[in-house]
């Protein structure tokens, strides 16, 4: 763990999401954390190159593919939980009746 | 105040998630949403098994989680370590950079392990069967 060196790094490195997208990766279940670790590499290497908007742009791209594959996996969960309330509801309901 | 909120928030969420595959044991449902990617091509991806490996370290089945999902185990340590600085930044103040993970090779070997790990449990045959999340 060390502190960014405020002397040698005129700006400071932007978030580079590569933490969340393995997590995406990993739980989520989708290929668009993939995506979120390949420009989370490319906020690294542009950031060590000096290519400050670059790292940015990549840093951006990064949180909106590693949100993509959260909500997503959110909403797929949501619906099966929904699902499976609605259909288990019938089946009870359906079950009274027979 | 905010500060409390920062960390309560992110733990309630996490413990919710987990007393959810504690209580329902994503090995034994039916239910539990399949992963689109192997729904939609038949093929594993990195991820396939989390959900399983997730309920069975819960039940104390770390053996059993390795099988399901070797990956998820292995970035334990680190989704640790991340945790860990991201809780001292929040109840101190401080910011502390997980340098580890701004280097630009450190990037590039998890794209690599993820991408072959992709491949690998793909292969039908052994020792790569032993990295898919069925066939045990």
């Amino acid at each position: 763990m060390d502190f960014i060196n405020q002397q040698t790094t005129p700006q400071p490195v932007p978030k580079n999401w590569l933490v969340e997208s393995i997590l995406a990766t990993i739980f989520c279940c989708l290929p668009f954390g993939i995506a979120g670790i390949v420009f989370a590499v490319q906020v690294n290497k542009l950031y060590e190159a000096g290519d400050y908007e670059g790292a940015r742009q990549a840093s951006d791209n990064a949180g909106k593919w590693t949100k993509v594959s959260f909500w997503v996996s959110v909403g797929g969960i949501v619906l099966c939980i929904l699902f499976v309330t609605l259909f288990g509801g019938m089946a009870v309901l359906n079950s009274f009746r027979n | 105040m905010k500060r409390a909120v920062a960390l309560v928030v992110p733990a309630a969420i996490i413990s919710g998630i987990l007393l959810f595959y504690f209580l329902f044991d994503a090995r034994k449902t039916t239910w539990l949403p399949q992963c689109p990617f192997h729904l939609l091509t038949g093929f594993y991806c990195p991820g396939c098994g989390s959900q399983r490996a997730l309920s069975s370290i819960l039940h104390g089945e770390f053996l059993q989680a390795l099988r399901f999902n070797v990956l998820l185990i292995a970035s334990l340590p680190l989704l640790m370590y991340s945790a860990t600085v991201m809780i001292v930044n929040k109840t101190t103040g401080n910011h502390i950079v997980q340098k580890f993970f701004y280097s630009a090779s450190f990037g590039r070997i998890v794209l690599i392990v993820i991408l072959a790990f992709w491949f690998l449990r793909n292969l039908p045959f052994f020792p790569f069967t032993s990295l898919s999340p069925n066939d045990h």
